[in-house]
């Protein structure tokens, strides 16, 4: 009972501080929001909706009249497709100064300047043309998503371009013969397929890949809503760490103003008095993660998971925060050291566990594995699990790794305070 | 008891008894050992020798029983300053195992006896300095303890708080509770012991009332002086003045234990007049515990 009495005290000293308030509820959801805003996400479906990127194209291409088409104009095509309209907003510039001036005045992110001998160029065996795309300095995402569409488009020229010799080749080889127009029918029959091919790889889908998931029975989730959910995981478990050093520092913190002294006079075992401070960062904890949980499901429709995975994951930050916190306040002599060192030490490992990199994609194998040196890790390990759909069976070595390095984290710290306040 | 921190001897062999009822006091100056004693004495040190008994409890082998039977109030004031007085109350209470009515009841009587029922729910931050001593000696009260120990608790506080705590412990004795006291305040020990242990550098060197201990230095008389000059210009010439048996120099003040101030005094006067040096302030004090502190050490009592 006593142990309650203390772990109570703790947390109603703890909820009355609107600094620990801020940093356990406030800070993490900020943090979050402005990410999330920054993408635009306020709308829709939670996901991200990103900005449109004026386009002005201008096509100088002049094919021969050998040829039919105008590659220059496919390309026009394709920018100005509806399917990319969601993407760019493309206008067909009267000329190239005309185009690149919109660029200057901010009036359009990027230029698409199609040479004047591109469809020439893109036929002949030795042909060279290139597209120059003049963008604003300041855009990054626009312009390359825009570089990655034409990109796609040219690179259906080489294809062309051997498809075409293929065909030569071979037609001569049986003594055919073989026009101008023979080869511009090649052309455009692969210039067809390679631009159907594009647009289906660019709806998640391509004719020699059959992609299939694993069954889950979790409903897919939405581009935007995986892209935050490890962000506000991240900020989860840096902040739950906060608040597991935040709740040991108040050992050292009663030590000094003199009311654990105080507490050791009273007929109160010294086990029951640190396990009620154990106990309070424990309680504090659930509350934090809950509620955050809670608020991010409900803000930023971020969906967590099955819940008994999501529980078993929470125990495991729970768990980690409260050992790690301990043991790095034992080491420590006074709420002086404690606060350069703390910020120091979850900044450090928070890093290491690869919180703050959540939302970067294809970062290298190497770096997982640096991640799993920290509990930080092994948690956001498991809440990415979790999150993709995973049962209890998917999270329980993550689970299983973090409440073990908290469980010897704690034992460590425990035994370093018993000894000092022995 | 003994204790030692590595070569430091805190605490040399110490011995002595409080009778149930009385008010016992450690005097002595910083560092003597009183404030060891007692961590010793509430459980919060082991002597490295020997034991105590409190109430009949080994302080060795029934820590919990010694906790329960005593209230210590610390010379600091240790209190949770973002909780009200009641909720510092309660939650203490709680740790002394008082529950639900009991627990209640008894901090209303607290309150009142510390006059801060007023103010209960304030927030014990924004409080005085007097009203959180007050609360601080009011949480060692709460299970109605046997031996209440306070240790300086009159330390840096200004008089009229100072007069109101050595009133309250002349009232918790006359309530029943037994007093351990320490302080290095000669005056406050002088007016509230029934019994006195002066100690120096880890050793009581002499136990007793206080008319007993005032004996050790007989009829002497103490004076202090200050002089215009180093002491070290008449310290040999006073301590060869007839009538003079110890003179000290501290921080610039010298005293003197003499047989007759009356006829000493201008003796030192003279003395001092040949030695070019002029006495600027004198005090002169009859026998009291100072004296004996200063004639059983050759220092003065405070720092």
């Amino acid at each position: 009972m006593k142990v309650l009495d203390i772990a109570l005290k703790d947390m109603l000293r703890s909820f009355r501080s609107g600094f620990a308030l801020v940093m356990m509820f406030v800070v993490p959801l900020l943090i979050t929001g402005i990410i999330y805003s920054a993408f635009g996400g306020l709308g829709g479906d939670g996901g991200f909706d990103l900005p449109v990127t004026r386009v002005q194209v201008v096509n100088l291409d002049q094919p021969g009249p050998q040829f039919s088409f105008s590659f220059g104009q496919m390309l026009v095509g394709f920018l100005q497709d509806e399917r990319l309209a969601e993407l760019l907003q493309v206008t067909e510039a009267a000329d190239e100064a005309n185009a690149r001036a919109a660029v200057d005045s901010q009036d359009a992110g990027v230029a698409v300047i199609i040479p004047p001998d591109f469809t020439t160029a893109a036929l002949a065996p030795e042909g060279r043309a290139s597209i120059t795309l003049y963008q604003d300095p300041t855009l990054t995402l626009g312009p390359g998503i825009v570089k990655g569409i034409v990109s796609q488009f040219v690179d259906g020229f080489a294809g062309t371009r051997i498809a075409s010799g293929v065909v030569a080749d071979q037609l001569g080889q049986r003594g055919v013969a073989i026009d101008a127009s023979l080869m511009q029918e090649v052309a455009m029959q692969y210039g067809a397929w390679a631009e159907a091919l594009g647009r289906s790889r660019g709806e998640g889908a391509h004719p020699a890949l059959d992609i299939q998931p694993p069954p889950s029975k979790t409903e897919p989730v939405s581009q935007g809503a995986g892209m935050m959910g490890p962000i506000m995981a991240g900020m989860v478990i840096f902040f739950a760490f906060f608040t597991g050093a935040s709740t040991a520092e108040t050992i050292i913190r009663e030590d000094e103003v003199g009311t654990l002294a105080r507490l050791f006079t009273t007929p109160t075992p010294r086990a029951v008095i640190l396990g009620g401070k154990f106990a309070a960062g424990f309680i504090t904890l659930i509350v934090q993660v809950v509620v955050l949980m809670l608020a991010s499901a409900v803000i930023f429709r971020i969906r967590w998971g099955e819940p008994l995975s999501v529980a078993l994951v929470a125990l495991g930050l729970v768990v980690a925060a409260v050992g790690f916190g301990l043991f790095i306040m034992s080491f420590l002599k006074s709420t002086r050291q404690a606060g350069p060192v703390m910020g120091t030490v979850l900044t450090l490992s928070g890093m290491v566990g690869g919180l703050f990199t959540t939302g970067f994609q294809n970062l290298p194998a190497a770096y997982d594995t640096i991640n799993l040196l920290t509990p930080h890790g092994w948690v956001l390990r498991g809440w990415k699990l979790v999150m993709a759909g995973g049962g209890v069976g998917d999270v329980l070595l993550p689970v299983l790794v973090t409440l073990g390095m908290g469980i010897i984290f704690f034992a460590v710290g425990a035994l370093v305070f018993r000894r000092r306040f022995a | 008891m003994h204790k030692n921190f590595g070569d430091v001897y805190a605490v040399q062999g110490v011995n002595f008894d409080v009778q149930a009822g009385e008010i016992f006091s450690l005097l002595g100056p910083n560092g003597a050992g009183k404030s060891t004693i007692i961590s010793m004495l509430a459980c919060l040190l082991e002597p490295t020798q020997g034991d105590a008994l409190v109430m009949g409890h080994s302080i060795l082998r029934d820590p919990m029983a010694v906790k329960a039977a005593i209230g210590v109030i610390p010379q600091d004031i240790a209190l949770y300053e973002d909780l009200s007085a009641r909720e510092n109350l309660n939650f203490w209470g709680k740790m002394y195992g008082l529950r639900g009515a009991a627990l209640r009841q008894r901090v209303d009587e607290v309150l009142g006896v510390i006059g801060l029922a007023e103010r209960q729910k304030g927030r014990v931050g924004k409080f005085s300095g007097g009203m959180k001593r007050r609360l601080n000696i009011g949480i060692a009260l709460l299970h109605k303890p046997q031996v209440i120990i306070m240790d300086e608790p009159t330390v840096g506080i200004d008089p009229q708080s100072r007069r109101n705590i050595l009133d309250n412990v002349k009232e918790l004795n006359q309530q029943g509770m037994t007093v351990l006291y320490t302080t290095h305040y000669m005056e406050e020990a002088q007016e509230l012991s029934d019994n006195i242990a002066i100690m120096d550098q880890g050793k009581i060197i002499a136990h007793g009332a206080h008319d007993e201990l005032v004996k050790i230095v007989g009829e002497l008389d103490r004076i202090d002086l200050t002089i215009n000059a180093e002491a070290g210009r008449v310290l040999e010439r006073w301590q060869a003045t007839e009538g003079v048996h110890q003179v000290s120099a501290e921080n610039g003040q010298l005293t003197l234990l003499v047989d007759d101030s009356n006829v000493v005094l201008p003796r030192l006067f003279e003395s001092a007049s040949r030695a070019g040096v002029r006495i600027t302030s004198v005090e002169i004090q009859e026998p009291n515990l100072e004296a004996v502190f200063l004639h059983l050490t050759g220092r003065a009592l405070r720092d």
